[in-house]
C-alpha cells in the first residue's frame, strides 16, 4: 500500500512537470522580448521551456526575434496565435506565415500565423504577401539577414 | 457708380461659386452622402441636427463638413462612417458613433488616407473601432475632439486617434478615453502631440512606435494599462506631461525601449507603480522632472547609456532606482532626493556627501520581488543604515 502511494506520488509530479502552456492574459500580460503589454489576439505568441517556463510575446515577430537569439533555454512548446481564429493559438512549428503588407501587425513585421497552409493562401488571395514556414520564418527575420 | 456695380457684380459672383449645401430631415438634400454626390470642389455641407443613419460615407472631394447642435451620424455597427480621400477637407461639429467591430477590417470613425492639408476639429466619436484613423497622409490637425471608447477591460479595440506612416501631423486637445491606446504613432514623423488629456485606455495612453523626430507637450496621462511607451524611436522631445496613477504589477509612467537623442523636461510623475522603465536607452537628457509618490521611481535595464539626471525633484518615492544589467557612462547631477538625510555643513545648499539612490535592499528585491513584504520593516532599516 504505501508503495503504492509513493508510485502514485511519484506519478503525479512527473506528471505535474510536463510543459504546458498558459493562457495569456490580455491587456495586462507583458511581452518577455519588448515589454509591450499583449492585446492583439491575433498576433500574439507563446514559448514554454522543458522546464515549464512560459514566455508570452504580444507579436510573433517578439517570439521569432528571442527564439532566434535565445538557443538556451531548450524550447517544448512554441504556439502563434491564429489570425482566423482571435484568441486561439496555434502549434507554431507546424503553422503556415503570411506576411502581408496588408495585415499589421503589433511590431512591425506584418506577420500573421495560420494553422494551415491552405487558410493563409487563402488570405494571401484576398490580401497579398508571401508565405513562409516556421524555419523559413527564423531565417528570414534572423538579424544578421539582409531582408 | 457704375464701376462700383461691376466690382459689386464681381464679388458676388465670386462668392457664389463656392455654394453651401444644407442637409436635414425636411431639407431638400436628406442625407450627407447625397450632398457629397451634389456637391462641388470647395463648397461646403452644413448638417443639421438630427439621426443620419449612414455609413461609408466617402469624402472624395475638397469640402468642408460642418454639423450645426451636433448630428448623429450612426453606423450601427455595419462599417466604417467616414472615409476622407481629398485634400484640403475640414470636418467640424459631428458625433460619430457605433462602427462595430470586424476581425479583418480595421473600422474608423473618421478615416484619413493617401492626402493632406485635413482638419478635423471638435467632432465627438463614441463607441467606434479606432476613432480617427490617418494612414499614408501629412500637414494636418486632428484637434479638440472628444473620443470615448467601450473597451474598459475588452482589448477588442483599437486606438482613439491611430496614426500610420504620416508626417508633419498635428494632435492637439483631444480628450481620448476607453480604447486600447489613446494615441498610437507608428512611422510618423515631425509631428506634434499637444494639450491632450488621456484616460483609461487598456495599453498606454500615447505610443510612439518607429517614429522620429516628434514632440509631446502638456498632455495628460492618467490611469492607463501604462501611460505612454517610446519604442524603437529617435529625438522624441517629452515636455510638461503629467503621468499619474498607473498602478498595476507591470504598469509604467513611462516606457522607453530603444530610444536614442530624445530629452525630458518639466514633466510631473505622480504615484506609478514604475515611473520611468529603461531599456535599450540611450544619450537621453532628464532636466528639472518631478517624480512623487512612485513605487520604483527609475528602473534601468540593461543598454542604458549616457542618461543624464540633471535637476529633477525625487519625493516621497519608495524606491528612488533600481539597476540592472550593464549601465554605465550614466549621470546624476544637482538632483533633489527626498531620502537624503546627510548635512548641508558648508550651507551652500548641497549636502555634504552625495546621495546614493541605489540600495542593497533595491537589488534583493529586484532577485527576489517577494521580499517587498520587509520594506519599511526593521530588518531593511538597519540594512540601510549599515550601508552608509
Amino acid at each position: 500500500m504505501k508503495k503504492a502511494i509513493f508510485i502514485l506520488i511519484g506519478v503525479a509530479m512527473i506528471a505535474g512537470c510536463k510543459p504546458s502552456p498558459q493562457p495569456i492574459n490580455y491587456g495586462t500580460d507583458l511581452c518577455n522580448h519588448c515589454q509591450m503589454t499583449i492585446v492583439d489576439r491575433q498576433h500574439a505568441g507563446e514559448a514554454v521551456t522543458k522546464k515549464s517556463k512560459v514566455y508570452k510575446f504580444d507579436a510573433i515577430e517578439c517570439m521569432v526575434n528571442y527564439v532566434n537569439v535565445h538557443q538556451e533555454p531548450e524550447w517544448a512548446i512554441l504556439l502563434a496565435g491564429d489570425y482566423n481564429r482571435p484568441g486561439e493559438m496555434t502549434d507554431a512549428l507546424a503553422g503556415s506565415y503570411l506576411i502581408s503588407k496588408a495585415i499589421p501587425s503589433p511590431m512591425g513585421a506584418y506577420l500573421s500565423a495560420f494553422a494551415s497552409k491552405e487558410e493563409a493562401e487563402k488570405v494571401q488571395s484576398e490580401k497579398g504577401g508571401e508565405i513562409y514556414d516556421w524555419s523559413q520564418l527564423l531565417t528570414k527575420l534572423h538579424p544578421g539577414t539582409p531582408q | 457708380m457704375r464701376y462700383f456695380i461691376i466690382i459689386l457684380l464681381f464679388f458676388i459672383s465670386g462668392h457664389s461659386l463656392a455654394r453651401i449645401i444644407v442637409v436635414c430631415k425636411t431639407c431638400p438634400v436628406e442625407g450627407i452622402g447625397v450632398a457629397i454626390q451634389l456637391a462641388q470642389e470647395g463648397d461646403t455641407i452644413l448638417v443639421k441636427r438630427g439621426i443620419y443613419q449612414e455609413y461609408d460615407i466617402k469624402i472624395d472631394k475638397c469640402l468642408t463638413l460642418i454639423g450645426q447642435d451636433w448630428p448623429v451620424v450612426e453606423g450601427g455597427n455595419q462599417s466604417e462612417v467616414f472615409s476622407i480621400t481629398a485634400p484640403g477637407v475640414t470636418m467640424e461639429g459631428f458625433q460619430i458613433q457605433n462602427t462595430g467591430a470586424s476581425q479583418s477590417q480595421e473600422r474608423a470613425g473618421i478615416r484619413i488616407k493617401n492626402t493632406s492639408d485635413f482638419r478635423i476639429r471638435r467632432n465627438r466619436l463614441l463607441n467606434t473601432y479606432f476613432g480617427i484613423y490617418l494612414e499614408y497622409s501629412r500637414d494636418g490637425i486632428v484637434e479638440d475632439n472628444y473620443i470615448k471608447g467601450e473597451a474598459v477591460s475588452e482589448t477588442t479595440s483599437g486606438n482613439a486617434v491611430h496614426a500610420w506612416y504620416c508626417k508633419q501631423i498635428t494632435v492637439r486637445g483631444n480628450s481620448v478615453y476607453g480604447h486600447r491606446d489613446g494615441i498610437y504613432f507608428e512611422f510618423v514623423d515631425s509631428s506634434w502631440i499637444s494639450h491632450n488629456y488621456s484616460e483609461a485606455n487598456v495599453r498606454y495612453g500615447l505610443h510612439f512606435m518607429f517614429s522620429n523626430d516628434d514632440r509631446y507637450f502638456h498632455n495628460t496621462f492618467r490611469h492607463n494599462g501604462s501611460g505612454v511607451a517610446v519604442m524603437f524611436s529617435k529625438r522624441i522631445d517629452m515636455i510638461a506631461n503629467h503621468f499619474e496613477h498607473n498602478w498595476g504589477t507591470a504598469a509604467y509612467g513611462l516606457l522607453l525601449k530603444e530610444i536614442y537623442d530624445a530629452s525630458l523636461r518639466d514633466n510631473h510623475f505622480d504615484r506609478n507603480t514604475i515611473g520611468i522603465f529603461m531599456e535599450g536607452a540611450a544619450r537621453i537628457n532628464y532636466e528639472n522632472n518631478t517624480f512623487s509618490n512612485n513605487g520604483i521611481t527609475l528602473k534601468m535595464m540593461g543598454g542604458c547609456i549616457a542618461n543624464h539626471f540633471k535637476g529633477n525633484f525625487f519625493f516621497s518615492n519608495t524606491l528612488d532606482l533600481v539597476v540592472e544589467g550593464n549601465t554605465n557612462d550614466n549621470s546624476f547631477d544637482g538632483n533633489y532626493w527626498s531620502e537624503y538625510t546627510g548635512y548641508d555643513l558648508n550651507r551652500d545648499g548641497v549636502g555634504d556627501v552625495p546621495y546614493r539612490p541605489v540600495k542593497l535592499f533595491a537589488y534583493v528585491m529586484h532577485r527576489c520581488p517577494e521580499s517587498v513584504v520587509l520594506l519599511r520593516s526593521f530588518f531593511v532599516d538597519l540594512l540601510n543604515l549599515s550601508e552608509k
